[in-house]
């Protein structure tokens, strides 16, 4: 039988705990139910536009012409009237203007008088996009204009042929979001496509085929019946519905990323719950003392507590869902510029469901322990002779099991790989133990610290003051900080190692497209010590016999053995390459087809020297031994290969050759210029630019995950609160007894703000030798790049949260402060009466 | 000479929209050197009466003067070191910092006053006052691990550490057993004789009472008989 009254009574009287309760809750789900919502709303967005996004119903992909099957399939659908087809050829080159004064590298786009079967190309002057683009004319984005100073009606330089500007586009219905992009769109006639001569033999143009059923079932057989007929590896034939867009590849990781942070928050959040549920029972242990004296047995107590947490869990997780969905309507403006605009927030109940689930199952596992602990309050606690503590019993461990359990669950559950999920929990684990084991090192430091100065010796001892939750606080504060900072560190690192600190004799200027045969004279152009770099494309079909698993491989988060590979040939290392396993690159004594890999692609998969890989390059299957194991010395955007050939196995097949190039940015429009009027098939791509907008969007992802990142800062903050208060009548004896005593306003204020700054300092302290270490380990082992420690910056982050502690704990702490030594006395002497 | 004195004080206080006066015109002076206990039944006001003088509260109206000084005047952080250096303070409830060492809460009062300086000669003070009250051996234990008599030897000694002219003491045997209790009174009149401190002391006890050079009984906020003992001197 439940004593109504008595609930209510105890919800009334730790209002302030209670409400830290519910904010943990609240913030154990809000950024899970944030971001399902919104990755929820993005996926609905993508298959809803997907025929529009996509270009059509069924897409037919090559980076090469279509097969003679697949071309002659194509061609009797469309004659038969079944379908409508639009086919388009994509392809990067310096376009000039009519006196070759200026260049640029621009996204040509050939498109057929059918294009775009869904949607429409929105332009300027609002004319129907088909009856503009004729022989002879070209519709271009507006950077063109800007970056060309030309108008519209003025002609362009494109290949061979000189075409008049006729209008400019403002929207093209399926262009895909694209973070780095080599120049802006051009838009050409079919009928001119010829007349460019760009598009010969090895060049890198992209064959698109659309194609418009109007009828799902249609679109599915026909789907089948054309990748029957396309050749694997090489072309790519996709229902609208199923595919998947390079905006949903980078969203499902980031949100994959996030969600290993709202994982890391809902940790934080639900040791948030245990530390506020402890704190608030250590303050009523006297009560609980005196209902066992007057008969209440544990579970009477346990019951009524019980409920007391499920209703404050209810009313958390109640206002967290909705509180999630408001923080959802946020993510668009985060996440300005990575996304399409056109996303429509919808609420799903999935997530919301998700969230009340999530929720229920924290609250349960956080409030068990302290829960459980209720039994061993005895009767004496009344006379204040023994203190109470959560033992470690047999429940402890189960419970301490079944979270570990919880979390890896969860953690499979939102990325669906087992290795990475294992990593994520591991090394969120480390984290946590490592964490747990410096604070108990540095606070048994401290304790042992012998201070001179009392200020600093009454706020030590303040750290160790009884029911003080200094070791959970120092834990939460140090993982949540250690994270950020990891993150930011990581960084760092990357952009100083290719953005910042861009080495002075990497390239910046990459020469693409150059036929065999120009190899020559593009070298007289470009000095005598030219680099060649052929590519082939190619794919990996087994190792070892054992056939890719293309399905599994492009689930991977990681690189993959699935996707095409671009291989090249030399029998020489470049200058930033050693070996590492083998001898040589390649064997003389060896009579079959030898390759050379790279270590990279050991981090992939299991591969050694050999083992034997079978390729597919254009169509013709090729056997290699693996007889050397290659790594690089230094990460630079210096050109790198996953596999070379000896020269002579690959030479002959159909290749496209590119250079790398250093030199001043200010040259590169002038160079441009004169080697597009030179060679019209060659494409310069400027990497300065390209490497600016990657340092934009690192930043703006950074920004991302730092935001998601506070909320783990603020389940600190909500621990740090919920501590000040569980010792509210702890501090208030210390200080009515230090103003007793005769210390000033001033010395309790400096006694509580020093041990609140001891916190904060010992956190960001240990918060640094983590971050920095984990940092150095990343950077050095996975991403290969030299490590910078960025001192200042991790100091700064640092003294930020220690400022943040010694603001809260001070504002908590400001009702004690004014607390007059009488009344505590009074009260004291009564409750002693 | 009086070195405290109450004029016409009176403390009330407000219950839902009704004034309790707890304290009602209260004038008393006590002389330097004496031992007054304040007695009077449960509710009486004894324990509002010493906060009050000791400028623990403020009182309602009225003046109460430290060597001439108007206390009531004074703003919290001013009568510190009045705390701090004149007055010693003595607690049924002991009220010892638990985070602290029975030496450390001797020594405490010293600290703050002479900050860093001097602390050899506190460390010497403190040392021998524990010795004074037999306590040497429990230097280093937290009040925690002490016994109730020998918390209130430690409150003792803290209350002694900076000389104080005045030790406040309120019921200081009342949680002590009757063996315990008379060890703290002997000492509290043995440290008067030695250290020609003023002491005032609040009992119910007609025993402790017993022991002082005067005797002031409080019934509802009011003095009603002040006294030495063996005389008897009502007031109206």
């Amino acid at each position: 039988m439940l004593h109504k009254r008595f609930i209510i009574s105890e919800l009334v009287r730790t209002k302030k705990q209670s409400l830290i309760f519910i904010m943990c809750v609240i913030l154990s789900i809000i950024t899970l139910v944030a971001l399902d919502g919104f990755s929820e709303s993005v996926n609905r967005s993508i298959i809803r536009d997907a025929k529009v996004q996509h270009g059509g119903d069924i897409i037919i992909r090559s980076n090469f012409p279509f097969s003679k099957k697949l071309a002659e399939r194509i061609l009797s659908l469309e004659k038969s009237r079944q379908v409508r087809t639009a086919k388009t050829y994509r392809f990067h080159s310096v376009v000039r203007t009519q006196n070759s004064e200026t260049s640029l590298l621009a996204d040509i786009k050939v498109v057929d008088n059918a294009y775009p079967l869904y949607g429409n190309v929105m332009l300027a002057s609002g004319r129907d996009f088909g009856t503009v683009l004729k022989k002879g004319k070209v519709v271009v984005e507006k950077g063109v204009l800007d970056r060309l100073g030309m108008n519209i009606g003025d002609r362009l330089y494109i290949g061979k042929a000189l075409l008049l500007i006729e209008d400019v586009v403002n929207i093209e219905p399926d262009r895909p979001v694209s973070f780095l992009t080599f120049g802006p769109r051009i838009f050409v006639s079919v009928s001119d496509m010829d007349g460019l001569g760009l598009v010969t033999k090895g060049s890198r143009v992209k064959y698109n085929c659309f194609v418009k059923t109007g009828k799902e079932k249609l679109t599915g057989l026909l789907t089948t019946e054309l990748k029957a007929l396309a050749i694997e590896g090489q072309e790519r034939v996709e229902a609208a519905r199923n595919m998947k867009s390079r905006v949903k590849r980078f969203l499902d990781n980031l949100i994959f990323f996030l969600s290993m942070i709202g994982i890391f928050t809902l940790l934080l959040a639900g040791i948030g719950i245990w530390s506020s549920l402890t704190a608030w029972l250590k303050e009523r242990e006297e009560t609980i003392a005196i209902i066992k004296t007057l008969g209440g047995s544990s579970r009477f107590i346990i019951s009524h507590y019980l409920v007391i947490a499920f209703m404050l869990g209810l009313v958390g997780i109640i206002m967290g869902i909705p509180t999630g969905f408001i923080l959802q309507q946020f993510l668009p403006g985060l996440f300005k510029g990575l996304l399409p605009d056109n996303i429509e927030m919808i609420i799903p109940t999935g997530a919301a469901l998700k969230g009340l689930m999530i929720g229920g199952i924290v609250v349960g596992l956080f409030t068990f322990i302290p829960l459980d602990g209720l039994k061993d309050i005895r009767p004496v606690a009344i006379f204040k002779k023994e203190s109470w503590g959560t033992k470690r019993g047999p429940a402890f461990y189960v419970i301490g099991i079944i979270i570990f359990f919880f979390f890896s669950g969860l953690v499979l559950w939102e990325i669906e790989e087992m290795k990475i999920g294992a990593f994520f929990t591991i090394g969120i684990i480390i984290l946590i133990v490592i964490t747990a084991l410096l604070t108990r090192f540095v606070l048994g430091l401290l304790k042992r610290l012998s201070v001179k100065s009392l200020v600093v010796r009454q706020a030590q001892k303040g750290l160790f003051r009884p029911k003080n939750s200094t070791g959970p606080i120092i834990i939460t504060l140090t993982a949540s900080l250690a994270f950020i900072l990891s993150i930011f560190l990581v960084e760092q690192n990357l952009d100083a190692a290719f953005v910042q600190s861009y080495p002075e004799d990497s390239p910046n200027v990459f020469i693409m497209d150059i036929q065999p045969s120009q190899k020559g004279e593009v070298s007289k152009h470009l000095g005598g010590d030219t680099v060649f770099y052929p590519v082939i494309r190619g794919r990996v079909l087994s190792i070892n016999k054992k056939t890719v698993n293309v399905e599994a491989e492009r689930k991977k988060k990681s690189d993959n053995l699935a996707r095409v590979f671009n291989l090249t040939y030399r029998d020489h290392l470049l200058e930033d390459e050693v070996i590492i396993k083998g001898r040589r690159m390649f064997r003389d004594d060896f009579d079959s087809l030898q390759v050379s890999v790279l270590d990279h692609v050991q981090e992939f998969t299991d591969i050694d020297i050999g083992d034997i890989i079978m390729f597919n390059i254009q169509g013709v299957k090729l056997k290699a031994t693996v007889t050397s194991i290659r790594s690089r010395t230094r990460e630079t955007i210096k050109p790198f290969f996953y596999f070379v050939f000896p020269e002579e196995t690959l030479n002959e097949a159909p290749q496209i050759i590119f250079s790398a190039l250093s030199m001043p940015k200010a040259d590169v429009p002038h160079f441009r210029s004169r080697i597009a009027g030179l060679f019209p098939n060659i494409s310069i791509v400027d990497i300065t630019e390209t490497i600016s907008r990657f340092s934009t969007i690192m930043h703006r992802l950074s920004l991302i995950v730092r935001f998601f990142t506070l909320f783990s800062i603020v389940a600190g903050i909500l621990i740090v609160i919920s501590s000040i208060l569980a010792t509210r009548s702890a501090r208030i004896r210390e200080a009515v007894y230090y103003k007793i005593l005769g210390a000033t306003s001033g010395f309790v204020l400096r006694v509580f703000a020093l041990e609140s700054l001891m916190i904060g300092v010992i956190s960001g302290f240990i918060a640094i030798i983590i971050s920095q270490a984990g940092s150095w380990i990343i950077c050095t082992t996975r991403l290969d790049i030299s490590y910078k420690p960025f001192i200042v910056q991790s100091i700064s982050m640092a003294v930020g949260i220690t400022l943040l502690v010694v603001i809260v704990g001070l504002v908590t702490s400001i009702s004690i402060l004014k607390q007059k030594p009488v009344f505590f006395l009074k009260e004291n002497a009564e409750s002693e009466a | 000479m009086n070195i405290l004195e109450a004029r016409d004080i009176t403390k009330t206080y407000v219950i839902g929209e009704t004034g309790v006066p707890v304290i009602d015109k209260v004038s008393l002076g006590i002389p330097e050197g004496q031992f007054a206990v304040i007695q009077g039944r449960s509710g009486s006001g004894k324990t509002t009466l010493l906060t009050l003088l000791s400028g623990l509260d403020k009182p309602t109206s009225g003046t109460i003067f430290i060597k001439d000084k108007d206390i009531t005047l004074l703003k919290e952080d001013a009568l510190a070191p009045l705390r701090n250096e004149f007055f010693g303070f003595v607690f049924q409830s002991f009220h010892l910092v638990p985070s602290l060492t029975a030496l450390e809460n001797v020594m405490f009062p010293a600290e703050l006053k002479n900050s860093s300086k001097n602390m050899k000669d506190a460390l010497h003070r403190a040392e021998s006052l524990l010795k004074r009250v037999d306590l040497t051996k429990r230097a280093g234990n937290y009040p925690h691990q002490l016994s109730g008599g020998e918390k209130q030897r430690v409150a003792i000694c803290r209350a002694l550490i900076n000389n104080p002219r005045i030790i406040f003491a309120d019921e200081p045997t009342g949680n002590l057993d009757s063996v315990s209790g008379e060890a703290i009174l002997n000492l509290l009149t043995d440290i008067q004789e030695e250290y020609r401190a003023t002491i005032v002391l609040v009992t119910h006890s007609i025993e402790v009472a017993g022991l002082a050079d005067r005797i002031v009984t409080l019934e509802d906020g009011r003095v009603i008989e002040d006294r030495s003992p063996g005389t008897a001197e009502k007031k109206n």
